[in-house]
């Protein structure tokens, strides 16, 4: 019966999916002659203004490494809220989690399309929307890392009359260090990703140098582009996984 | 020093003690024998106040408990963790920052030396062998200070000399007779040796004698 119920669940799913959005191979096929027209002019790269391009990476660059640094700073007392075993406040403990899952759940974009709306176009914008987005992920990861901890150091604190606050900081934290740290590597590298797009609703980063090349139909420095961020996001992937390997 | 009336404990719904009584006298070493499951290990945890009681009373001074797996923080130092025993002592950003006080620095180095573990104070917890850790998880029990130590086999993972050495440091502090030892023992020629009494515990009731 739940077998059965399970599948009507993913007929459903696919049936809408596909009733909504509508998979036209046809229109595919008759797009096909334009993308291969756009891709044959897209060589070789346009890499003219270079300088310029690469102030746009810095820029994405600095509103993911900026944005995941105060994600850090607004995550931490939320997480401290809604982690089970060090939480100060059961009260607290739900509405903390709701908190998290709010940030987690509206994108960095939409995030930064409002405060490009509240501070002006620009990367500040950009990595307002980027750290509170990505405070809701690291909260979410740290939470989860601190629940899963072995709690038996945790309650040598207590038995030894120390406080929650205490086992935390002095033995929670550290132990669980590597991992929380990984967690936030992982963030950043996910951020830089998500920064290069964010410059098509005006947040800066090379997204918004992406933007004016496909408005003008310049596919050769569309490739450009993407091949730069291509570098810039593996770049940051061999970073992040060298920096996880040496915390372990 | 210790007195248990009529301890229950359930745990998850499923009655785990059934109405245990005993006590221990100060100076008194108690081992508590008895086979996997019993309920040993749930009783020193109610002693410690880590489990809730369901029925009877503990009327007992502040303890210390040895755990079963060490419970050491792994990647602090062995000096580290016996400072954790201090806890109840140092305010929260002394600890926090770890700003040790050196009166308490002083005391966790004896601490270590009572333990034979002076020459590994700060060598990280995740670096020290299985007896090396169960040796720096009692003396953080006695940088506790408290009148009642708990042990939940204590000697589980050491050498049969290390094993000697640990239950003869227990048995010395008790026979200062200002504290008392309770703890669990699997090996009844050294619950005979180094134990004044012992208790038997089987599906979570005492047995008579």
């Amino acid at each position: 019966m739940r077998r059965l119920a399970g599948l009507l669940a993913l007929a459903l799913l696919y049936g809408g999916s596909l009733l909504v959005v509508r998979p036209d191979l046809p229109r595919l096929w008759a797009g096909l002659p334009r993308l291969s027209a756009w891709l044959g002019g897209a060589f070789p790269p346009d890499f003219s203004g270079l300088p310029d391009l690469l102030h746009r990476a810095a820029e994405t660059v600095g509103i993911a490494t900026l944005g995941t640094t105060l994600a850090m700073l607004l995550a931490l007392p939320i997480t401290l809220l809604a982690a089970r075993p060090v939480a100060p406040i059961a009260v607290l403990y739900h509405p903390a989690r709701a908190v998290l899952d709010a940030l987690r759940g509206i994108d960095g974009f939409v995030f930064a399309l409002i405060f490009v709306a509240a501070v002006g176009l620009g990367p500040f914008a950009g990595m307002l929307g980027i750290a509170l987005h990505s405070a809701g992920s690291i909260g979410k990861l740290w939470s989860e890392v601190l629940e899963t901890a072995d709690p038996a150091p945790l309650e040598a604190v207590l038995t030894a009359g120390g406080s929650r606050a205490q086992a935390a900081a002095v033995v929670l934290l550290p132990d669980a260090l590597p991992q929380l740290a990984s967690a936030l590597l992982y963030v950043w590298e996910f951020n830089i990703r998500a920064s290069t797009v964010l410059g098509l609703v005006g947040a800066g980063g090379l997204g918004q140098e992406l933007k004016n090349a496909v408005d003008l139909l310049d596919f050769a420095r569309v490739l450009a582009i993407l091949a730069i961020i291509v570098a810039l996001v593996l770049a940051a992937d061999r970073l992040s996984g060298l920096l996880r390997r040496q915390l372990g | 020093m210790l007195r248990v009336e009529g301890l229950s404990v359930a745990l998850e719904g499923r009655r785990v003690l059934r109405d245990i009584g005993f006590a221990v006298a100060p100076g008194e070493v108690v081992a508590i024998e008895g086979p996997s499951g019993a309920g040993k290990t749930t009783l020193l945890r109610a002693i410690a106040g880590l489990v809730p009681v369901a029925a009877g009373r503990i009327l007992a001074p502040p303890s210390a408990l040895v755990f079963q797996q060490h419970a050491l923080a792994r990647r602090l130092t062995a000096l580290e963790n016996v400072l954790v025993g201090a806890l109840g002592r140092i305010g929260f950003w002394r600890s926090a920052l770890r700003l040790w006080p050196a009166a308490e620095r002083a005391e966790a180095l004896a601490c270590l030396e009572r333990v034979g573990l002076e020459g590994m104070a700060g060598r990280r917890a995740d670096r020290l062998s299985g007896g090396q850790r169960q040796r720096a998880a009692v003396a953080r029990a006695l940088m506790q200070r408290a009148p009642l130590l708990l042990a939940d086999e204590p000697v589980a993972s050491l050498d049969p000399d290390n094993a000697a050495a640990v239950l003869a440091l227990l048995r010395a502090l008790a026979a200062r007779g200002d504290r008392a030892v309770l703890l669990i023992l699997h090996q009844p020629e050294l619950a005979r040796r180094y134990a004044d009494r012992r208790l038997r515990l089987e599906e979570g009731s005492l047995c008579p004698g």
